[in-house]
């Protein structure tokens, strides 16, 4: 092991970290300077994460990079160890990516543009502890502080949607209630989100505690995911533990991942929050929820997981669905692509739901393309907003005219989203299908029918807000920036590079998805 | 031959190249575009040859399961997922190729790809000529064919639905292409999403035969049906899912309404998506998967009869559409779907051959009408006539081609479609041998129609001005106009080595021209008497039709609103699709928001609101609060203690 191996794992926690702390002392009024700050952090993290992904060596697979940092003694026993999967890794360079990309984007950020990097660094530092850590403590830890910077995130540098009412017709009749109104202010979507995060985590804290007792009456109590993994190879844990436990972790964790039918807080939370946060929002940190079904609760309780996996893929399946019908008849950008992140992620749900292994590499695979390609939407969205002050479909037109570049690149992760092959959302998708095929069958031919419905509403959504004639509205009007061509084409390039080469990616997970079928 | 993976990544290479650097080339790009599909038809003759002159023993080649014609396949991993070195056939690992398989199938429809995709991209450079956005144009043109190319190069199924796909993003671009009028926007957008519904059909088939087999390689499905590994619920059901998306392509009932609407798009394009790309795309799946389809005799008749009412039913549409272009799409429709019913007859070489013979003479065509259009901004054939006298040239050339599709002996659609009416008189019941007639006499009717009406007849005084093609646009059609005169000899044992399509194209064994008689002379017959009678009655305006409008007023009506199918359409999406989405919507928010997640908050609001009078601060509160706790557990300890 050389130097980098042995600390990498800890540098990808620390470095936000301290860049965090660090920017805290850095002079209020110079917002660029801050912003500065962040970019070079967040430019080391994501040197750091290729690095790792890179030097992780699928060929040997299992756990690498290990350290331990021994903390509390028995009877606790919670030591902060470290350690990096195929799966893991995947997602560590996922979130080094839409970190550094976030982060670029938030230049737009001029208030308080000191505490929002400090905010942002710390969310980025906690999800990379949750994808390392190897004790459920410092995993739960990692977790929340991931979580909870989003409540201020969203509370202060977020906005607010008001459609005026807008009485809707159904079949020509007027109705009594309104479809097409919203009230959803910034802090109704970041009280929302809080809440129902920390309820979820709340659960996953009751169920690390029942490991912890369930340990402790077998022989030593532990904290440590490796310990506890061996336990339950063993089979120290009875099916009727497993059975009340696991979907303490189900739900707790799906909440995260919007899960149907806790998913309200994520559209809401994703239109009320600034641009940067809704591409780390979105791009990583519901994949934590996945992460953590897959992490804690699979490889944790096999016998648990087995026994509750018909209802995770049919809550999967509504997601598909609900979330992609949801999102045809909405007419905000961003209430789209929340839906869509919902619809999205049921593909997820679903890939770890079939316990097979092409569909859980599917999942993974999945986790990657959506975090990148939601990413790419908020991010070209943020830039249409910032300019023209509007994000209702019905009344944005005409955008490519004017801002060719923001639309040529929304446009490639639309059709990303639709499941075109050639991106990456195709081959993702059409893994969680073979497993789900293999495992399920009608379900899969309702996923593959939710693929098709995702179409409608993407083409609905270009064909309204960026086809036809320029509006005269938008005569004055730039293109994206620099920094958003930069970061809208590098996203674009790793969609299109996943979608036609996924074996660096795939070979990878693999030996993850390797390691936790073995349980199975 | 081991590089024919180079004709479509040549025109995949000229994509990025357009996009990012068009601007600055001369001709904004499309020379690029060009020389690449250039390059690509010169590297088919290399592969044609090397086709030619190997056998069964050269490397990579053996002698195709199922069609038992030579076939040769090329493949590296494209990517593998699941449990690194499990076997395939245990599922819990998939592997899937960039592989090719080159038959004689395969090298057909290279040749027709790129031949005619050449012709349109030339043509182009005159149709297209001072568009502003002409380097996107070559761009999505070189994506639409390169995926073609890698569609008919698949050696397994997924890398078939991959260039499938792209084939309908490519379609949706290009019909598109002018999206700042509404109708193209509208157009682009329901052809992408009527035959991804269909595409849903062949992924889910795709999946149920991987399901199966354990492979998405085509050698090894079809060595699994022909083994009988399969059982035939499952071989029939995957091979009516392949059909549904195949129908989506290919324009069949009921999924040809984005066909005529696809006419929106610059017409050079509709040249290429109607000959040469997208809906060949469908028959060539069918043909492709031929040894699944063949294999069970519900999917074939279901084929058949699908193909027969398309083909019907766009007919009659043809016949009384008004608008040049749609009535060219209802033709193709019609003549896909005597493509597929050729396929459901077993008439396996005829589909092929006449897919060929139509792309010639339906590339000519819209060409054709491209060139009409060009010059005199009209495409509504009422108010044309007697064009000839200013585009002699356009004039000619349209007509070869109509009486090509017509079925007027010795051209290129004579042969194909006697060849059709040989394959569906053997097989199937007798009533499709009479409808299939009838189609081929509506199709020579509305082709007599559509050449009469526009270049004959009472010169329409106000196209006085317009002139004839330019060369580039005139000089493509002319070598589409020869293949379409010539092409059909290929029918025919010609002296040398090559005795005809029949020993080339074919399923299980050769076979050389088959003419029943009665068929041919009455297939003739038919074709010359409906080009008389066109000629009689739109040129020489001898015929009265007024008398047969009025005796056929209502199915008239009926015929000339496209049998109520796009209203149909349109009503389930207005009224269902759409109102469920927001029904939903109005549930995710009101329901599942409002009432499960607020709901609990604001319980938990109201209880403290509540529960906060509790404290009081006075003492008097406390005492009486632990008197009556007091005697609530002394009731509860008597009550217990019993």
């Amino acid at each position: 092991m050389n130097s980098f191996d042995q600390s990498a794992l800890l540098l990808t926690i620390l470095v936000p970290l301290a860049g965090a702390g660090l920017s805290m002392f850095l002079p209020r009024n110079r917002p660029n300077d801050a912003w500065y700050f962040a970019i070079f952090v967040s430019a080391i993290t994501l040197v750091i994460s290729i690095g790792l992904f890179v030097r992780y060596d699928f060929g040997v697979g299992g756990y690498q990079f290990q350290r331990i940092y021994e903390w509390l003694d028995a009877p606790l026993n919670i030591d902060l160890h470290l350690a990096m999967d195929g799966i893991a890794a995947t997602l560590v360079l996922l979130n080094g990516i839409v970190l550094f990309g976030a982060v670029l984007i938030s230049q737009t950020i001029k208030h308080r543009t000191r505490d929002f990097f400090v905010l942002l660094l710390s969310l980025g530092s906690g999800v990379f502890g949750v994808f390392v850590a190897q004790d459920l403590f410092f995993l739960f830890f990692f977790y929340e502080l991931a979580v909870l910077p989003m409540y201020l995130l969203i509370g202060v540098w977020g906005s607010s949607t008001i459609f005026d009412p807008d009485r809707q017709r159904l079949w020509g009749i007027p109705i009594p209630f309104d479809l097409g109104s919203y009230n959803r202010p910034k802090e109704y979507g970041a009280m929302k989100l809080m809440l129902v995060l920390v309820a979820g985590s709340v659960l996953i804290w009751v169920g690390i505690l029942a490991l912890y007792v369930a340990s402790a009456q077998v022989g030593q109590g532990t904290f440590s995911m490796v310990e506890l993994g061996i336990l339950a190879e063993r089979g120290e844990f009875s099916p009727a533990f497993q059975n009340w436990v696991f979907p303490l972790f189900m739900i707790g964790f799906g909440v995260l991942a919007g899960l149907w039918p806790f998913h309200t807080w994520s559209p809401d939370g994703h239109v009320a929050a600034p641009t940067g946060v809704s591409m780390l929002h979105a791009g990583v940190l519901m994949k934590l929820g996945a992460f953590g079904i897959i992490r804690v609760g699979m490889v944790l309780l096999p016998d648990g997981a087995e026994a509750w996996m018909p209802v995770l893929i049919v809550l999967g399946t509504v997601n598909v669905v609900y979330g992609a019908i949801s999102a045809m008849s909405q007419r905000d950008l961003k209430y789209i692509i929340g839906y869509s992140s919902v619809s999205h992620m049921g593909y997820v749900i679903m890939g770890i739901a079939t316990l097979h292994p092409v569909g859980l590499t599917g999942a993974v695979l999945q986790m990657f393309s959506h975090g990148i390609m939601t990413a790419l939407m908020f991010a070209m969205v943020g830039a249409i907003y910032e300019r023209t002050h509007i994000r209702d479909i019905t009344v944005l037109n005409g955008l490519m005219k004017r801002m060719g570049f923001a639309s040529f690149f929304f446009a490639i992760a639309g059709l990303a989203s639709l499941g075109l092959p050639g991106l990456s959302g195709f081959v993702a998708e059409f893994m969680v299908f073979v497993g789900v095929f293999k495992t399920y069958l009608p379900l899969a031919v309702l996923a593959v029918f939710g693929a098709a419905l995702t179409a409608i509403y993407i083409l609905r959504l270009l064909a309204r807000t960026f086809y036809g004639e320029p509006d005269p509205r938008w005569e004055g009007l730039n293109d994206a920036s620099p920094v958003e061509k930069s970061v809208g084409a590098a996203f674009v390039l790793i969609l299109l590079f996943v979608g036609v080469w996924p074996a660096p990616l795939t070979r990878v997970i693999n030996v993850g998805v390797d390691s936790v079928m073995r349980l199975f | 031959m081991v590089w024919a993976w180079l004709i479509p990544v040549l025109s995949f290479a000229a994509v990025p190249l357009i996009i990012l650097f068009g601007k600055r080339l001369p001709g904004k790009g499309s020379p690029l575009a060009i020389l690449a599909i250039l390059a690509g038809f010169a590297i088919f003759w290399v592969v044609f040859a090397g086709f030619l002159s190997a056998s069964p023993d050269t490397e990579g080649c053996e002698i195709g399961v199922g069609t038992e014609a030579l076939t040769c396949n090329f493949q590296i991993t494209w990517f593998e997922a699941g449990i690194p070195g499990a076997d395939t056939k245990d599922h819990d690992r998939i592997e899937v190729a960039w592989g090719m398989t080159i038959d004689p199938l395969t090298v057909a429809m290279l040749g027709l790809a790129t031949f005619v995709a050449l012709m349109v991209q030339i043509y182009s450079l005159g149709y297209m000529h001072g568009d502003p956005r002409i380097d996107w144009y070559y761009a999505f043109h070189a994506l639409f064919i390169a995926s073609m190319l890698t569609l008919v190069l698949a050696d397994n199924f997924l890398l078939l639905y991959v260039a499938w796909e792209l084939v309908g993003l490519c379609s949706y671009l290009l019909i598109g292409f002018w999206h700042e009028r509404p109708e193209p926007r509208e157009a682009a957008k329901k052809a992408f999403i009527v035959t991804r519904i269909g595409d849903v059909g062949l992924l889910v088939g795709i999946l149920l035969l991987w399901s199966q087999v354990g492979s998405f390689s085509m050698t090894e499905t079809f060595a699994a049906v022909e083994q009988g590994e399969l059982s035939q619920g499952v071989i029939t059901v995957s091979a009516l899912l392949l059909f549904l998306g195949a129908m989506g392509k290919s324009a069949q009932f009921p999924f040809h309404v984005w066909l005529p609407d696809a006419m929106e798009g610059p017409t050079p394009v509709s040249a290429l998506i109607h000959a040469a790309t997208m809906v060949a795309a469908g028959v060539y799946l069918v043909a492709r998967a031929f040894p699944l389809f063949s294999a069970s005799d519900t999917a074939m008749l279901v084929v058949a009869t699908v193909g027969l009412i398309t083909a019907l039913g766009a007919a009659t549409i043809a016949l009384v559409a008004t608008d040049l272009k749609r009535i060219l799409a209802y033709s193709t429709i019609s003549h896909l779907g005597l493509m597929m019913l050729s396929l459901g007859a077993f008439g396996y070489t005829a589909a092929i051959f006449h897919l060929l013979a139509h792309g010639f003479s339906k590339a000519l065509l819209f060409l054709g009408a491209g060139s009409v259009m060009h010059s005199t901004e009209e495409l509504d054939v009422r108010k044309m006539g007697g064009l000839r006298k200013v585009m002699p040239i356009t004039a000619i050339l349209f007509s070869i081609g109509a009486l090509s599709l017509g079925g007027i002996p010795i051209l290129a659609g004579f042969w194909s479609k006697d060849e059709i009416l040989v394959a569906v008189n053997k097989d199937l019941p007798v009533i499709f041998i009479v409808l299939t007639l009838l189609t081929a006499l509506l199709s020579a009717l509305y082709m007599a129609r559509a050449m009469f009406v526009v270049f004959y007849g009472r010169f329409a005084e106000q196209f006085e001005h317009v002139h004839d093609a330019p060369p580039t646009m005139w000089i493509t059609m002319g070598l589409l106009a020869v293949l379409a005169i010539v092409f059909g000899l290929l029918a025919l044992d010609l002296p040398g080595p090559f005795k005809g399509i029949g020993y080339a194209i074919f399923y299980h064994e050769g076979h050389g021209l088959e003419i029943v008689i009665w068929l041919a002379a009455v297939s003739t017959v038919l074709a010359i008497a409906a080009f008389i009678y066109g000629y009689l009655a739109y040129a020489r305006k001898s015929v009265n039709l007024e008398g047969a409008r009025r005796t056929f007023g209502w199915p008239l009506k009926v015929a000339e609103n496209k049998y109520y199918v796009d209203e149909v359409y349109q009503w389930t999406v207005d009224r269902v699709v759409l109102s469920f989405s927001r029904f939903i919507a109005w549930v995710d928010r009101a329901l599942v928001n409002d009432v499960g997640i607020n709901g609990p908050g604001d319980v938990t609001r109201v209880l403290g609101d509540r529960l906060k009078y509790h404290v009081t601060g006075y003492v008097y509160t406390y005492a009486l609060a632990m008197a009556l706790g007091l005697i609530g557990l002394a009731i509860f300890w008597w009550v217990v203690s019993g």
